[in-house]
């Protein structure tokens, strides 16, 4: 804390804030704001690393960096990964390993004398880690009670700033942004008044208008210099990590379309900085919260305890220069390396070995599923079926665009986000629809109405007295009797609209992907979609085609659950995928795409069709859309595989029920009952990211865990399909993993902490209860299951089956992606074909061999499970 | 008869940048008082970093773009002042030349 005092603007020693000075604070502003993860508003949310903007720094480093700054734990207790080496999952070999490359020092050192026993000095590190004293975590700095009471002012402000639905009068001036909304309101805050004091108001009054002039009058009323403003930014920021990640969303994420307020971090920043300034005791704004040195009373206790294990009291020198010199850092990073050596070696054993043979004759269908690591058991389970051959592919298929559905002005971004969809693609109507759109209206109409009474403050009350005779009963149906989920996937079935949209039927419709008209982002040109249809055929590797060629998206229909689109596709921006699937077939399947696609060296079988699909991922389901347009010929064909697929749902189901608590037999209801917190796990479990050819991996249950990508590197001679891979759909699984990684170590501040609590806060998010700030990341019961992990926290292992040169000069001359490897955010194995040994990519460069680091390990240590949920729970 | 030189002058300031960093030039330029900006994506060519290849299929934020700006030259020094903040953390380069312009009234 710094010393208590009560600062008045006129004291302050402003001098003129010319342009220039005006610049360099953007400019550290922005540069502040990189320590706050982009925070995507959960009606489209996306998988980002929560520790995504110091990825410049390699990860060792970052993480000492993000427990001082954000005052969290960065890896599992001491105590979670002894309990893994109590449960084999780390072993002493993987333990000795981690060490030798982590801390190369310790191996080259020579034997200790104790007790008259030679002891390596790798043993001994080993037996600190797995017996030693547990660090005493440094407590974050305390700021004072008067800093909390305005944080929560702050998340207040911010909701009412950018809620759109729920208020029922809006901030004056919210089109001048924040910090001008929040200036015009905030003399009448009887609790900042209370903070601030009596002359609240008139100190209010005095502030400059300007959010940046603000700031320069605080930073130097304050006394910072320009080596520390960004540091004293990043303090203030870090107050509300939740609204700081939507405000850098607004600013480097957000469409420029997009309705609706923006929160410019700028402003953010200037109000906490506005409110710290008008407060009796100020923050501390020197830098991290946390002072991250080890504690050496710590390092004494841990020598103690070694001495005293192995003997030889007279060699405590030697002992405590050599535990020095692992740090707490180290010790956590060690144990992670271990960790992760472990299930490197437990994957790659599986993938060493005879490769499943490729069937001669031409497969009844071809299934393209998205590379989502749930669609790994689907795949399998069909794959038993018949004569299908699956592939993974990132499930926008590869035509980044913007989808409208019928009857919406809303283009929605159906891509991943690293992408900016230069086209849009409307749904229209084949047949007449003016019944039908008539009926959406009216519907719509009334659910706006329910809604906006509902979210009122006094209308909530005349709602209860008009409706609750239906809504109450219809309510306690729900909760004791959840409706069950219709097995039924006929075409009449799934064509229908939502519960809301009932009266009129549906008209079929289709994607308008050919360009039309005079708007010229509307649409597709030729050589655009034979482009599309090229890069979708060649990076997957698809030589031979099947009469039926499935392109399966993904999503899911989950009730009460604000969280839902971190259940549907990350590669199509948090979306369902079908959309993306019924844009690409029609590409696909055009006669002059095809024709073009010739010209290019890709013949397409007349007789082969593509149909779109996409599997629900709670329930298992596989729905065809577009039956009307599939030729009668390929009819029979379709209905076939569609039984197939119902089965192997049903299979998928069960075998997902074994992880997951309840009754196996309403596994695939889960998403219809609206108390239900865990409608499916999600990705939880993912842990590598597989590049080649099925034949890899197709004679493995890989237990989900990973994503699956399809490629053989004998039809990319030129590397151009493995660098897009590499650069996109590894890249967004990364942050993904990063994601389930650090909401796992971390559920309070990486995560959303418990979704029992959550309430939607600003039509943007979560709140954990009643207030505070917005909750990123992923709900605790995403990633645990009471004290149960569900997911291992590691990082991603990516690996490719392509000539490693290849490999090699994508990390090279793609710097993102090589501060991902290089700063071990991601690791590399690979190998060139299905004959070649596995090599790993150091950090420092280049390759080396992998040997598994114990030759004994046994098929039971082969076992993908996950570490804790490896058995059947019965809850 | 006139010349070009009769056209009045203004700054001209290109900016080379990362992907990733081109928000924070945007708003830089905005700030400043820019009425308007190009932005060219998928830069290719060759630095003291190295090559850097052009546009990837689906990734628009790993390749170098380039933002055009062109202000009054007394909007200038903050915007520059901004930039070579920027540029003490990251990676990227910008040039400023002095132009002159046939319609001044778009620029201020």
């Amino acid at each position: 804390m710094s010393s208590a005092s009560t600062t008045s603007t006129s004291s302050a020693t402003a001098g003129a804030f010319t342009p220039s000075d005006r610049g360099r604070l953007l400019a550290d502003i922005s540069a502040a704001g990189t320590i706050a993860a982009p925070y995507w508003p959960l009606t489209a949310f996306v998988a980002v690393n929560p520790l995504g903007g110091l990825t410049d720094l390699p990860f060792a480093e970052a993480t000492t960096a993000a427990r001082g700054w954000f005052g969290a734990r960065t890896h599992l207790p001491l105590g979670a990964y002894r309990a893994e080496y109590a449960r084999g999952t780390v072993t002493d070999a993987d333990l000795d390993r981690a060490i030798v490359r982590h801390l190369p020092t310790i191996g080259d050192q020579r034997p200790i004398d104790m007790g008259g026993v030679r002891i390596d000095p790798v043993e001994l590190v080993r037996w600190d880690l797995v017996h030693g004293p547990d660090a005493v975590s440094p407590a974050p700095r305390q700021q004072s009670s008067t800093a909390n009471a305005l944080d929560d002012l702050m998340t207040g402000w911010c909701a009412a700033f950018v809620d759109e639905a729920h208020t029922p009068w809006q901030l004056p001036d919210r089109d001048r942004g924040f910090y001008r909304a929040w200036l015009a309101v905030a003399g009448a805050d009887r609790r900042l008044a209370a903070i601030v004091g009596r002359d609240a108001r008139s100190r209010i009054a005095e502030l400059p208008t300007d959010a940046a002039e603000l700031l320069d009058l605080v930073v130097r009323t304050r006394g910072i210099s320009d080596d520390g403003r960004v540091a004293a930014l990043r303090t203030w920021i870090l107050r509300t990590p939740g609204w700081a990640g939507f405000a850098r969303w607004c600013d480097d994420w957000a469409p420029a379309d997009r309705a609706g307020v923006r929160l410019r971090m700028l402003d953010l920043v200037a109000v906490r900085a506005a409110m710290d300034h008008l407060a009796p005791d100020h923050l501390d704004l020197t830098g991290p919260v946390l002072d991250a040195e080890p504690s050496r009373v710590t390092v004494d206790q841990r020598v103690d305890a070694a001495v005293a294990a192995f003997g030889g009291g007279e060699r405590r020198g030697p002992v405590l220069e050599l535990l020095e010199a692992v740090t707490d850092d180290d010790r956590v990073g060690l144990w992670l390396a271990a960790h992760e050596w472990n299930f490197r070696d437990r994957l790659l054993a599986r993938l060493t070995g005879p490769v499943a043979a490729i069937p001669a004759e031409r497969p009844a269908a071809q299934l393209v599923f998205c590379i989502d690591v749930r669609s790994e058991g689907f795949r399998r389970q069909l794959e038993t079926l018949g004569s299908y051959d699956t592939y993974g592919f990132a499930g926008f298929f590869g035509v980044p665009v913007r989808w409208r559905p019928l009857g919406s002005e809303v283009a929605q971004a159906r891509c991943p986000v690293l992408v900016s969809p230069q086209h849009e693609i409307a749904e229209v109507a084949l047949d007449d629809d003016t019944a039908f759109m008539s009926a959406c209206s009216t519907t719509a109409g009334l659910h706006d109405a329910f809604y906006a009474a509902k979210g009122g403050i006094a209308s909530p009350f005349a709602l209860a007295e008009s409706a609750g005779w239906f809504a109450g009963p219809l309510a306690a149906a729900r909760t004791l009797a959840p409706p069950r989920t219709s097995l039924d996937t006929s075409a009449d079935r799934v064509n229908k609209r939502p519960w809301w949209k009932p009266f009129g039927a549906a008209p079929r419709t289709a994607p308008v992907v050919d360009a039309a008209g005079t708007d010229l982002r509307a649409g597709l040109s030729l050589d655009e979609r034979t482009l599309f249809a090229e890069a979708i055929v060649t990076t997957i590797g698809m030589a031979e085609f099947a009469p039926v060629v499935v392109l399966c998206g993904h999503g899911s229909d989950t009730a009460n659950n604000p969280h839902a689109s971190s259940l549907d596709c990350g590669a199509c921006g948090g979306a369902p995928g079908g959309a993306s699937a019924r844009i690409a077939t029609a590409i696909l399947n055009d006669p002059e795409v095809r024709a073009g696609l010739v010209e290019r060296g890709i013949s397409i079988p007349a007789d082969t069709w593509f149909v779109a699909a996409e599997h629900d991922t709670t329930a298992d389901l596989v729905k065809v859309f577009d039956h009307d347009t599939i030729p009668a010929a390929t009819r029979p064909l379709v209905e076939a595989l569609q039984r197939d697929l119902d089965v192997a749902g049903e299979r998928n189901a069960l075998d997902r029920a074994q992880r997951l608590p309840g009754r196996d037999a309403r596994v695939r209801d889960r998403g219809r009952d609206w108390a239900q917190v865990r409608p499916e796990w999600g990705l939880a479990g993912n842990s590598a990211f597989i590049i080649g050819p099925r034949s890899m991996t197709s004679e493995h249950d890989l237990r989900g865990r990973s994503f699956l990508h399809s490629y053989v590197a004998e039809r990319d001679p030129d590397g151009v399909a493995l660098e897009t891979i590499m650069t996109a759909p590894l890249v967004v699984a990364q942050w993904i993993s990063s994601q389930y990684y650090f909401s796992t170590v971390e559920p309070d501040i990486f995560g959303a902490g418990d979704k029992m609590l959550h309430n939607p806060v600003g039509g943007v998010g979560v709140v954990v209860g009643q207030g505070g700030d917005l909750a990123v990341g992923l709900p605790m019961q995403s990633v645990m299951l009471g004290e149960q992990r569900a997911h291992d926290p590691l990082r991603l292992l990516a690996v490719v089956q392509a000539p490693l040169d290849r490999i090699e000069g994508i990390i090279l001359r793609n710097g993102g992606l090589r501060q991902l490897v290089e700063g071990e955010w991601i690791h590399v194995v690979a190998r060139a074909t299905d004959n070649d040994p596995w090599s790993f990519r150091t950090p420092s460069g280049g390759w080396e061999p992998w040997h598994l680091a114990d030759d004994s390990m046994t098929e039971h240590r082969t076992s993908l499970a996950h570490t804790d949920l490896s058995t059947p729970l019965s809850i | 008869m006139s010349t070009w030189t009769d056209l009045p002058a203004m700054a001209k300031i290109e900016v080379v940048v990362d992907g990733d960093d081109v928000p924070a030039v945007r708003d830089l330029f905005i700030d400043a008082g820019a009425t308007g900006y190009t932005a060219v994506s998928g830069l290719s060519g060759f630095g003291h970093g190295g090559h850097h290849h052009g546009r990837l299929l689906f990734n628009d934020r790993e390749s170098s773009s380039m933002l055009i700006t062109v202000v009054p030259m007394d909007r200038a020094d903050g915007l520059i002042a901004g930039i070579r903040r920027l540029f003490e953390n990251r990676s990227g380069v910008f040039f400023v030349s002095e132009v002159h312009v046939s319609r001044p009234d778009y620029f201020t």
